[in-house]
């Protein structure tokens, strides 16, 4: 029996690890019935009197993640999938708005990236109200389908990436479940440009306003990649089902390499992954890793994650 | 836990803060603070059943003058947590909510 042997039937038998396909060494295993793990809030830069009016407009208020129980006002508590509590990122009931949770690392070599979760994905729940709202988009309420599932806009699992003399770089995948006008598109997509950066708004060469894409705030800038996906939002907007996404980059090459969502597996390895021009300071070898969720209708949406797990084969 | 529900946002309006689940609380503190404005404002904690809708925790007002940091805890509560403010004149605010197990 080899080394891998070993490792494979340990981590079968594990029931908490068993669900996940790590690469060879695990960073970081975060169940959020146990708490935060360091997922924060994304807050723009602010100068060095702590005055926040300096912090970009499109990057002042991505909400604190919370830790959600998956209450809801028709059934009570739906609970996780590893136990009662999930991390929600929830946004403001303001299309356009985004909320964002972080976590901060910094890479100890070059090589294979693995961000794998568990996710749901959820628009919050409309009570009272006229007949009016039993449409959205393009959904009628037919006893199936529900119009909670076309006020759900997109969410975004990303990367900050910098190393090798201050190149800095994101990998980004974007499941946009609607287009602004509500429409289904249900596809995924990656930015062909780079994130705009408290800098250039310094050096006026960028004022975003609120609630503006900070990803990438011009629709132009998106290429879909894959197929179009459907996804399992189950009709109403609280029953939560729970997506396995696997999303693999290489920090060797600064490529992206392969998505799995369910049963879907799309090579990445051509999606662009555009570099700032610029050589940053201050940010060697920084490894952060980000979800955020963004609505495109007036209504809150939330992306709740139950477990993540990031693992390297360096 | 520490979330920031307002982070140094103008108000001229009554308002309430975004909900935030504390399922997994037994006891929470608020910390209101008037960074800028020559406004005052009155602040009521609301619990709620599911997020949606929304009643007063208690009877307690809480007055926060220009410049002025107030805190008050909050206990027995549910699974949400919010504030509702009444403003006179403009505020900006800058609301923490600190949560423990």
């Amino acid at each position: 029996m080899t080394t891998s042997d070993v490792r494979a039937a340990l981590l079968s038998a594990d029931p908490k690890l068993s669900k996940f396909s790590p690469l060879p060494r695990i960073l970081a295993f975060d169940e959020f019935d146990s708490g935060t793990h360091g997922w924060t809030e994304l807050l723009g830069n602010y100068n060095g009197r702590g005055d926040l009016s300096t912090v970009d407009d499109h990057m002042r208020d991505f909400r604190p993640p919370q830790l959600s129980a998956c209450n809801f006002f028709d059934i009570g508590t739906h609970g996780a999938l590893s136990g009662t509590y999930a991390l929600k990122l929830a946004t403001r009931p303001y299309k356009g708005h985004t909320a964002v949770a972080i976590r901060r690392l910094t890479m100890s070599g070059r090589g294979l990236v693995q961000l794998e979760t568990y996710f749901a994905f959820k628009s919050e729940a409309t009570l009272g109200g006229g007949a009016e709202l039993d449409s959205f988009g393009d959904v009628q309420w037919d006893g199936n389908t529900h119009p909670s599932e076309a006020q759900f806009g997109a969410f975004t699992v990303a990367t900050d990436l910098c190393g090798d003399g201050g190149l800095r770089y994101h990998t980004v995948a974007r499941y946009q479940n609607t287009d602004m006008d509500n429409h289904f598109t249900r596809r995924w997509m990656a930015p062909t440009v780079p994130e705009p950066t408290p800098r250039e708004h310094f050096e006026g060469k960028v004022k975003l306003e609120y609630a503006a894409d900070f990803t990438a705030p011009n629709p132009e800038d998106w290429q879909q990649f894959g197929e179009p996906q459907e996804l399992c939002y189950n009709e109403v907007p609280t029953k939560v089902n729970w997506h396995y996404l696997r999303w693999l980059i290489d920090t060797d090459k600064r490529k992206n390499v392969e998505l799995q969502v369910n049963d879907r597996v799309m090579d990445m390895r051509d999606v662009p992954v555009p570099p700032y021009e610029e050589r940053y300071e201050t940010l060697e070898n920084l490894l952060n890793f980000y979800f955020s969720v963004r609505t495109h209708s007036s209504v809150r949406n939330f992306l709740f994650l139950d477990s993540v797990l990031i693992s390297v084969d360096w | 836990m520490t979330a920031v529900l307002e982070r140094d946002t103008t108000f001229d309006t009554r308002f309430a803060t975004e909900p935030y689940e504390v399922a997994w609380a037994s006891e929470a503190r608020w910390f209101v603070q008037h960074v800028g404005g020559d406004g005052t404002a009155t602040y009521v904690t609301q619990v709620s059943p599911d997020g949606l809708t929304w009643c007063d925790l208690d009877d307690l007002e809480h007055v926060v003058e220009p410049g002025g940091l107030v805190s008050w805890p909050a206990t027995g509560f549910g699974h949400w947590l919010r504030l509702r403010a009444k403003v006179e004149g403009s505020v900006q605010v800058r609301i923490h909510l600190a949560v423990k197990a």
